[in-house]
């Protein structure tokens, strides 16, 4: 009898991940890349729950599910989802022998034993017990802090640049060249 | 599930996001392809902190993240003000820098 376990679970969503990283790369309409982009991004969420990263699974909802998402969203709906015709020339067969050379070494590079295992301290059982997200905190805080002040500043300097994008309003100088 | 899994299933969808790169024209389909990537690295990263049962991955996949949003904001908005002077959704078009 087929049963549902932890396995089970973690594999169908990863298919799907897989299918719906496809459907973003193959769909002609921008509008539907995107939905299958959230379609993946919620199965990666799941995913992450599964890994016991129950509040990077949460930040992955509201941040990439969430708000970019829906950015994207606006700005197709902004733009025309005008449809893509795709030809084929040199630079496409090109992009795949490159792609199939790069997945290639991947693999190999996954097929490796593991030179040196290294293993941590914090067994699931004890971030389930003081939660993920006081686990995460307590880290991100006293080892990695100078990592959150550049991001926070990384984070500053994207909106001042936003706001000097969006103030002018650029009127074409010429006819623009076909 | 093993570790072989997730690398494999990381591979994949990194390339997946490659292919999608390097041959769509319209820029947010390149945009959201490079969104796959940056996802893909991240669930690497999340699988391989539950592995090794340490926390460090996590915080990279949160910088990670913070990095995603900020990438993609200002590529929409570079994207926008194109779309502005030149009403076109072709990056083979665009190849001067000034308008």
């Amino acid at each position: 009898m087929f049963e549902i376990t932890y396995e089970v679970v973690v594999f169908i969503l990863g298919i799907t991940a897989v299918l719906a990283a496809f459907g973003v790369i193959l769909c002609a309409s921008p509008i539907y890349c995107a939905l299958y982009l959230i379609g993946n991004m919620v199965c990666f969420a799941l995913l992450f729950l599964l890994f016991h990263a129950e509040f990077i699974a949460a930040a992955q909802i509201i941040i990439y599910a969430g708000a970019v998402m829906i950015l994207f969203l606006f700005i197709i709906a902004l733009l025309g989802g005008a449809k893509e015709i795709a030809e084929p020339s040199v630079q496409r067969s090109s992009a795949f022998a490159f792609v199939i050379l790069l997945f290639g070494e991947l693999l190999l590079a996954a097929g490796v034993e593991p030179t040196r295992p290294i293993t941590g301290d914090l067994a699931p059982d004890v971030i389930n017990a003081i939660g993920s997200a006081k686990a995460v905190g307590i880290e991100l805080f006293s080892r990695h802090l100078i990592a959150f002040e550049l991001a926070s500043i990384l984070l500053l300097i994207a909106t001042v640049g936003i706001i000097c994008l969006a103030k002018y309003s650029y009127l074409p100088a010429r006819k623009p060249s076909k | 599930m093993g570790n072989q899994f997730v690398l494999i299933i990381s591979a994949s969808i990194f390339c997946i996001g490659t292919v999608g790169f390097l041959i769509r024209r319209n820029p947010l389909i390149m945009l959201m392809s490079v969104e796959l990537m940056l996802n893909s690295v991240n669930f690497l990263l999340i699988g391989y902190s539950s592995i090794l049962q340490t926390l460090d991955g996590q915080i990279f996949a949160l910088i990670i993240l913070t990095v995603a949003a900020a990438e993609v904001v200002v590529g929409l908005a570079i994207i926008l003000t194109i779309f502005r002077t030149r009403h076109d959704l072709n990056v083979d078009h665009i190849n001067v820098l000034k308008g």
